[in-house]
């Protein structure tokens, strides 16, 4: 689908390129950067999202289809441990601006314990860990909108 | 005007808004449930946010979810096609409250025509002829029986939560009546959780005709002309067309004029369609529906009006685009209903399209959000699109659908495309005489 692009500012194409090769080096499946009121996201999803678009600047967001030739790792989304997000709203990953994160890569967790919160008009919603083990990633960032299905966390 | 309108609906009144928005430079949203991801629309539409899985009450009719989806996307109106939430007055009222536009009437007047029971008496109210029947619900079985005697029989048992043609009984004669009368309030009771039921003179051979009206919201209104309905299989329209060949330019004006001033009266804001019962020259109204119908298509075919953004339009504020001296009607239309269903026996066919060639060419219009390798999910309704034709006379427009009929492809799946090739052949189509039993008498035939 295509994005409105507002204004005439340059798409910086290194920079993005940049990003899509760190992606499948890394095997990371989405990075996101914000500097001089550009704020970028590059995911490996066939889904695309809507970014927030900041004020005067033009807003990018591309997404990698997951054929990545050179073998790297797999598509998230169908991974066994994978959360998926059961609501429409908007991920934190704390509970409260400033605090610390509920978990975090590596955090072991128990069946039930929260993982994240998903607001949605003005409610917050606790989004419980499926079943007990340890977060090896994290799929939403701070503040981004989330629809029903898309990839939270994978916790094995 | 809107900055960005959430499309609460799906299939191809879905991708019609769609069309409708990105016509008049609005950003559009597309929500959907897991089933639908590859719609067209959903591809089309500059964002899209899955709401939740294929059942409807987890997604199309999920208020939170729509809501959350608005929020995340900054949507600023709703658009909520037909079906689903469009005659929802509770949920109209929330997105007043929370300063979403609910693209169509105001909440009040949803409530008003849907108790088929209050639309009725307003309708009286506002000079529109209705039906004769008892003048509210009925309170036990003997004022029913009272009532149908003074009616006469036979008489129709309607659910007065119901509407489009559903939670109706008919009875014959007083001994039907009761029966009647328990079955119909059983019905009602478990399909709209409502048990109250009216009556009314049942008509033998009416004709279905409905006005297509715009207001403003704030006194104006106007009216758009007719269409003649009368196809239908139990309940459901099937094949359309404007204008009706059973009424001339007399009673079109007439029954126009009348139901654009009811509207005028009442301050009605939106697309609405007024629907008759026609027989014997006499017009007897039976329901409103406050939004956009189905249909809708051949009254654009012959007005050149988009109805859509007109919608649009007076939803934001922005007058009528037409005075009723602009409104002109020009030509004749039909519009065939084609559902992934057997032909003949109805059996839905969902399933994978492998080819798809739709017909085109001067005064052709598909509106569908099938494509060659779309697969139709099982869990919603089987309108799978609409062909609409559009001629200088009935008669051209008859032929040019013939030539479409006979060119439309679509593998795969089985639809009801061999259906419309048969009623096209039919005298009594081609001569414009039938009512609304024509077709089921038509379908009974060996």
């Amino acid at each position: 689908m295509a994005k409105d692009v507002k204004g005439k500012g340059s798409v910086d194409q290194t920079l993005i390129r940049e990003l899509a090769e760190l992606l499948e080096e890394t095997g990371l499946s989405e990075i996101e950067i914000e500097r001089e009121g550009l704020r970028v996201r590059v995911a490996r999803q066939l889904a695309m999202h809507a970014a927030p678009v900041a004020a005067a600047a033009p807003a990018a967001a591309a997404a990698q289809p997951a054929q990545a030739a050179k073998g790297q790792a797999p598509d998230p989304a169908k991974h066994p441990g994978m959360v998926p997000s059961p609501m429409v709203g908007t991920a934190y990953l704390a509970p409260e601006p400033g605090a610390a994160p509920f978990v975090e890569v590596g955090t072991r967790v128990a069946q039930g314990q929260t993982i994240m919160i998903i607001e949605a008009m003005k409610t917050m919603n606790h989004i419980p860990a499926p079943k007990a083990g340890t977060v090896t990633a994290i799929l939403v960032g701070n503040g981004q909108p989330v629809e029903f299905g898309e990839p939270l966390a994978i916790i094995e | 005007m809107f900055d960005k309108v959430l499309i609460a609906n799906r299939g191809e009144i879905a991708l019609r808004i769609q069309r409708a928005c990105k016509e008049i430079g609005i950003a559009t949203v597309a929500v959907h449930s897991t089933a639908d991801a590859d719609a067209m629309h959903v591809r089309l539409a500059d964002e899209s946010v899955c709401i939740g899985p294929p059942p409807a009450a987890e997604s199309y009719l999920n208020i939170p979810r729509l809501l959350a989806a608005c929020e995340i996307t900054g949507a600023d109106a709703i658009h909520p096609g037909y079906g689903f939430l469009s005659e929802n007055a509770r949920f109209a009222e929330i997105l007043e409250e929370h300063g979403i536009t609910f693209i169509g009437p105001t909440s009040e007047h949803i409530r008003l025509m849907g108790d088929k029971i209050e639309a009725k008496a307003t309708a009286r109210r506002l000079g529109i002829p209705v039906v004769p029947g008892s003048e509210g619900a009925i309170a036990n079985e003997a004022q029913a029986r009272k009532i149908a005697r003074e009616m006469g029989f036979p008489v129709l048992v309607k659910a007065a939560a119901g509407g489009g043609g559903r939670g109706m009984k008919v009875a014959r004669t007083a001994d039907d009546l009761d029966i009647a009368i328990k079955t119909a309030r059983a019905e009602a009771k478990a399909a709209f959780g409502d048990d109250s039921v009216y009556l009314e003179k049942f008509l033998e051979k009416p004709r279905h005709i409905e006005v297509q009206v715009f207001g403003d919201g704030k006194g104006n209104a106007v009216h758009l002309g007719e269409r003649d309905c009368s196809l239908q299989r139990r309940h459901q329209k099937v094949m359309e067309e404007a204008p009706s060949p059973a009424l001339n330019a007399e009673a079109r004006k007439a029954i126009g004029a009348t139901v654009a001033k009811a509207m005028q009266k009442l301050g009605y804001r939106g697309a609405g369609t007024v629907e008759f019962l026609y027989e014997d020259g006499a017009f007897a109204f039976i329901e409103m529906n406050t939004r956009l119908q189905v249909e809708h298509p051949v009254t654009e075919m012959i007005t050149g009006l988009d109805l859509v953004i007109e919608q649009i339009r007076v939803a934001s504020g922005a007058p009528l685009s037409v005075t009723q001296e602009d409104v002109t009607i020009s030509g004749h239309a039909i519009e065939c209903r084609i559902n992934a269903e057997n032909p003949r026996s109805f059996m839905p066919s969902p399933g994978k399209i492998t080819y798809w060639h739709p017909p085109g060419g001067l005064g052709v219009r598909v509106d569908s959000g099938a494509y060659q390798g779309y697969r139709i999910p099982p869990f919603y309704d089987s309108l799978i699109g609409k062909l609409i034709v559009h001629g200088k006379n009935r008669t051209e427009c008859l032929m040019r659908l013939k030539r479409c009929l006979s060119e439309f492809v679509i593998e795969g799946i089985e639809t009801t495309i061999p259906l419309f090739s048969d009623l096209v052949q039919q005298p009594d189509i081609a001569n414009g005489l039938y009512d609304i039993h024509w077709l089921e008498k038509f379908l009974q035939k060996p």
